[in-house]
């Protein structure tokens, strides 16, 4: 079967998904994972086989021709939605049940079709016009999955700053689209690479697609939308959603050419979303907000090994803006994977304690041992340790940034610094995880909550299990993944067609396997000896203290206040604090909380400047006739005036 | 079959030299002080002793516990197979091993930092978080020393970058390293291996609560670390993969000496700094290094 049967196909069951979605949740999770294994079916069969799906009907939809375009570039974001679209709505049947909620249930499993058709005609698009219309759809469905639960006024709040901060991105977008058309004639896309005079509109580009992508600055509407939706939506919405915002970077930084400066600047956002994202991620004490500032982490590392490409691809077909973009295209995979999969488990914990903060959680193992483990694989894989998924991708990343660093061109100089922050942003993202994971799962329960926590059904566990697996697999067998990257490396950049796999990949696989197996065998083998040799259960020794309790654990907020502290600049902590008074101190207390700091302290601040400016003016406006014929008269006799004494109107 | 055999042959040579280590730390530290002290193999008696011993495990403890400590030593023993040994290479090298070398110290760190904060013990978490939160510079310090080693040779595989330069920008490096070295490791001034005070310590506070076996095999994960710096100090300073076979085991062997002594040197004679100045010390590695950097960026230009 061709691509588009295949397509056609998905398509019509997700339509079907949707309209039978609010009657049986069952029949809606048979149909969507219908239509995303035959996406992922023909996205594979684009990626692995030779030839392009290109389909073109004499069909107009708003005046346009459709379009449909697959290649490799595009089939490879189409495989990331199909997994993690599909793992999204297993999980969803269980996590956001009818029974839970009966309202709000039926309204997301049709949303959720709707997000999935419209992130996939996005993809395929390949009409200007139509690439806005999916583009627009998709937001909105985006929007209607952050606030299901729009009782909650937090929740709504968060979503109005996503819809506006995304309108905001697609204002830049709808500027380049229609400049594109303008300068083109005509909305069809493709490889335009010659044509040198199209190449400033690639800021516009990267102006609307970095605030989806949720690139810092930008990044204001990702953290709360990401903590107060739905964990499965959070999940897709991190692990696909903003990808589509690197999507379009990666597509018309390949179909257009770029300015010189491009990939100077794409690095460098890069590199600070990648440090400042994990710093913030770092100083969260909300689980869910953790993960979503860990996600402006990994964009900016998908935009080092972008911006290096850029580089590598204007100095002449570099080597390593090779391996740089190989990086890049596979870190979208990678956390994708290991995104949704710790959105899954916070959405477990979530789902079991109901609530988000880890200083009211700990100790959970015991009760959700499958939780546990699943989300320490996620923790090292988005940490990169080896051997996991999350390594191999940042080592391709390195690897290109280290040769264009030996190579001493005018690259090292960006190629040092970048370096250096990346190696820090790894550290900052393994204190960041050794605090998540092992605050909230390891220890004593703080709470009554988390005492009484519940594993989750077989459904949630399932999608960690497949989300873990994945993890495991590419960090354990890259090389089975290469064809698929090396063939949207060809689409991006025709010299990189067919591009052999760095020597090295396959020794750091089978390296990979042999750690693996070891440490395994290690653990294994100690956890025998430890019971051969007689093993005894006591209260934690803690030098000889002897009546421990719960709240004396070590918190997160003092985990990460050392390396917070450092960078207390940028994070403006805002502390109120009850210091205990007198030989009988009464209540005290101290809290600590971490503003959205470009938010709240510029992008308000600015706003409400601008909004006391309208409020002013808008007084002029206030419906009484004979002011306004004043206006008229005065702007008339202005006007006169200024012809009167020379200037020419 | 004569690779697997030189793998071993590494393997044992690495397991078995690293717990000297301390051992002569102890030593160097007991004769400034002008005390007969431990003997040299004292680690090896600990080991053999605490491996016999039973165990006493936390209420709250999961088996990540015991199996985090035994992650880990396997992570630090994969950095130390990466290295290569002198003219002898290494057993499978490739390029951008040296990244997975220092990923592979990473791993060795969360699942410490994992076992640590199993207890639910205030003193094991604060270790832990020293632990990852002063990482983030030696991490710096480490990548600027490496580019600098990669910048002057122009590889990216271990075997060729560690053919050092010689100069002020060798020295700088040395320097570097070897603060890199006392801070990983947990030493005076970052650390004291030997204080009781728990408040005040790393490693030492982080495995407060291990006992037995698992006890033995962090123990012996510290002294390989320790013995996979001593060695990537020296190689990274002496020239010892363009020497004779006889000669490389002479100078590796010496180099590890010389830093080890150093160690127990500067143990002796200086006081661990306060909290608050680790990082200020950390951060002068990292310049350390970074002019390193410059020096070999500058050494290719002329």
């Amino acid at each position: 079967m061709t691509p588009g049967v295949l397509l056609l196909f998905a398509a019509s069951a997700l339509v079907a998904g949707i309209v039978a979605g609010p009657w049986s949740s069952r029949t809606w999770l048979g149909l969507t994972l219908m239509a995303t294994t035959t996406a992922l079916a023909a996205a594979l069969a684009v990626l692995l086989g030779s030839a392009d799906w290109n389909w073109s009907s004499t069909f107009p939809v708003g005046g346009e021709v459709l379009h449909f375009r697959l290649d490799g570039v595009s089939a490879l974001f189409l495989v990331l939605l199909s997994v993690v679209g599909g793992a999204g709505a297993a999980y969803a049947h269980e996590y956001w049940s009818d029974a839970e909620y009966p309202n709000s249930a039926l309204r997301g499993r049709a949303w959720w079709g709707g997000l999935v058709l419209s992130m996939a005609f996005v993809l395929l698009a390949s009409n200007g016009l139509h690439f806005l219309i999916g583009w627009e759809l998709f937001t909105v469905c985006a929007f209607f999955l952050i606030t299901l639960d729009r009782q909650n006024r937090e929740v709504r709040r968060a979503g109005w700053l996503y819809l506006a901060a995304s309108h905001a991105g697609t204002v830049c977008l709808f500027a380049f689209f229609c400049t594109l058309a303008a300068r083109t004639g005509s909305w069809e896309l493709g490889p335009m690479r010659e044509q040198s005079g199209l190449a400033p509109l690639f800021w516009l580009a990267l102006a609307g697609f970095s605030v989806k992508a949720g690139v810092f600055p930008l990044h204001i509407w990702l953290p709360s939308a990401h903590a107060n939706a739905p964990s499965h939506v959070s999940a897709i919405l991190s692990g696909v959603a903003i990808k589509l915002g690197i999507y379009g970077l990666v597509r018309f930084s390949g179909w257009l050419p770029v300015p010189p400066a491009a990939g100077w600047v794409v690095l460098g956002l890069g590199a600070v979303s990648a440090l400042f994202g994990i710093v913030f991620a770092l100083a969260q004490n909300d689980l869910k907000r953790l993960l979503a500032y860990c996600s402006v982490e990994n964009v900016g590392i998908i935009l080092i090994g972008l911006g290096g490409a850029l580089l590598g691809a204007a100095q002449g077909d570099a080597r390593w803006g090779q391996l740089a973009l190989a990086g890049a295209l596979w870190h979208v995979w990678n956390h994708g994977a290991f995104k949704s999969l710790l959105f899954f488990g916070a959405g477990s914990v979530l789902h079991a304690t109901g609530t988000r903060e880890m200083s009211r959680l700990g100790g959970l193992w015991r009760t959700m041992p499958w939780t546990a483990g699943l989300f320490a694989i996620g923790a090292m894989a988005v940490a990169s340790l080896p051997p996991l998924n999350g390594f191999i991708s940042e080592w391709l990343v390195y690897l290109g940034l280290f040769e264009a660093a030996a190579s001493r061109g005018a690259t090292a100089w960006a190629a040092l610094p970048v370096t250096i922050m990346l190696a820090m942003a790894g550290a900052v993202a393994l204190a960041t995880f050794t605090k998540a994971a092992t605050v909230v799962f390891l220890g004593a329960p703080r709470t009554q909550a988390a005492e009484t926590a519940h594993e989750c059904g077989p459904f949630m566990r399932g999608t960690m299990l497949l989300m873990a697996a994945i993890c495991c697999g590419v960090g354990l067998a890259p090389l089975l993944f290469w064809p698929a990257i090396s063939r949207a490396m060809g689409d991006w950049h025709p010299a990189w067609a067919n591009a052999a796999p760095p020597a090295a990949l396959p020794v750091l696989g089978s390296v990979h396997l042999a750690l693996a197996i070891l440490m395994l065998a290690a653990g294994a083998w100690l956890w025998r000896k430890v019971h051969a040799n007689g093993l005894r259960r006591r209260l934690t020794w803690d030098c000889g203290y002897a009546a421990p309790a719960a709240r004396m654990q070590y918190s997160g907020g003092s985990f990460a206040g050392i390396a917070a502290g450092w960078f207390f600049w940028l994070l403006q902590p805002e502390r109120t604090s009850r210091r205990p008074r007198g030989a009988m101190p009464g209540h005290a207390s101290r809290i600590e909380r971490i503003p959205e700091t470009v938010l709240e302290r510029v992008i308000v601040p600015v706003s409400n400047v601008v909004m006391r400016g309208s409020t002013a003016v808008r007084r002029l406006q206030h419906g009484r006739l004979q002011a306004y014929i004043l206006y008229l008269v005065v702007g008339l006799i202005a006007l006169g005036i200024f012809v009167l004494i020379g200037g020419s109107p | 079959m004569m690779a697997m055999l030189e793998m071993l042959l590494r393997l044992a040579l690495w397991v078995l030299l690293a717990p000297l280590l301390p051992g002569i730390i102890n030593r160097v530290k007991a004769w400034v002080a002008g005390r007969r002290g431990p003997p040299v193999l004292q680690l090896y008696y600990d080991l053999a002793r605490l491996w016999q011993r039973g165990v006493v495990l936390s209420t709250l403890a999961s088996p990540g516990f015991v199996v985090g400590p035994a992650v880990a030593w396997v992570a630090v023993l994969g950095a130390a197979l990466l290295l290569p040994l002198g003219p002898a290479g290494s057993v499978f090298g490739f390029p951008g091993d040296v990244l997975l070398m220092i990923y592979l110290l990473a791993l060795a760190r969360f699942c410490t930092a994992w076992a640590a904060m199993e207890t639910g013990s205030a003193f094991e978490g604060m270790g832990a978080a020293r632990e990852v939160s002063y990482a983030v510079l030696t991490e710096a310090a480490i990548v600027a020393a490496v580019l600098s080693l990669s910048v002057q040779t122009g590889s990216v595989t271990l075997v060729t970058m560690l053919a050092p330069g010689t100069g002020a920008g060798a020295v700088l490096l040395a320097a570097g390293l070897f603060v890199v070295l006392l801070a990983e490791n947990c030493r005076v001034p970052f650390d004291d291996p030997n204080t009781h005070l728990e408040l005040t310590m790393i490693h030492e506070a982080m495995i407060l609560d291990h006992s037995g076996p698992p006890l033995a095999v962090i123990l012996h994960g510290a002294a390989l670390k320790l013995l996979f710096f001593a060695v990537l100090l020296t190689e990274a300073v002496l020239p010892v993969g363009r020497l004779t076979s006889a000669a490389a085991a002479a100078v590796l062997v010496g180099g590890v000496l010389v830093v080890t002594v150093g160690v127990g040197l500067v143990e002796s004679l200086l006081a661990r700094l306060a909290f608050r100045r680790v990082p200020l010390l950390l951060t002068t590695a990292f310049l350390l290094c970074l002019f390193a950097l410059l020096m070999a960026w500058k050494g290719g230009a002329a």
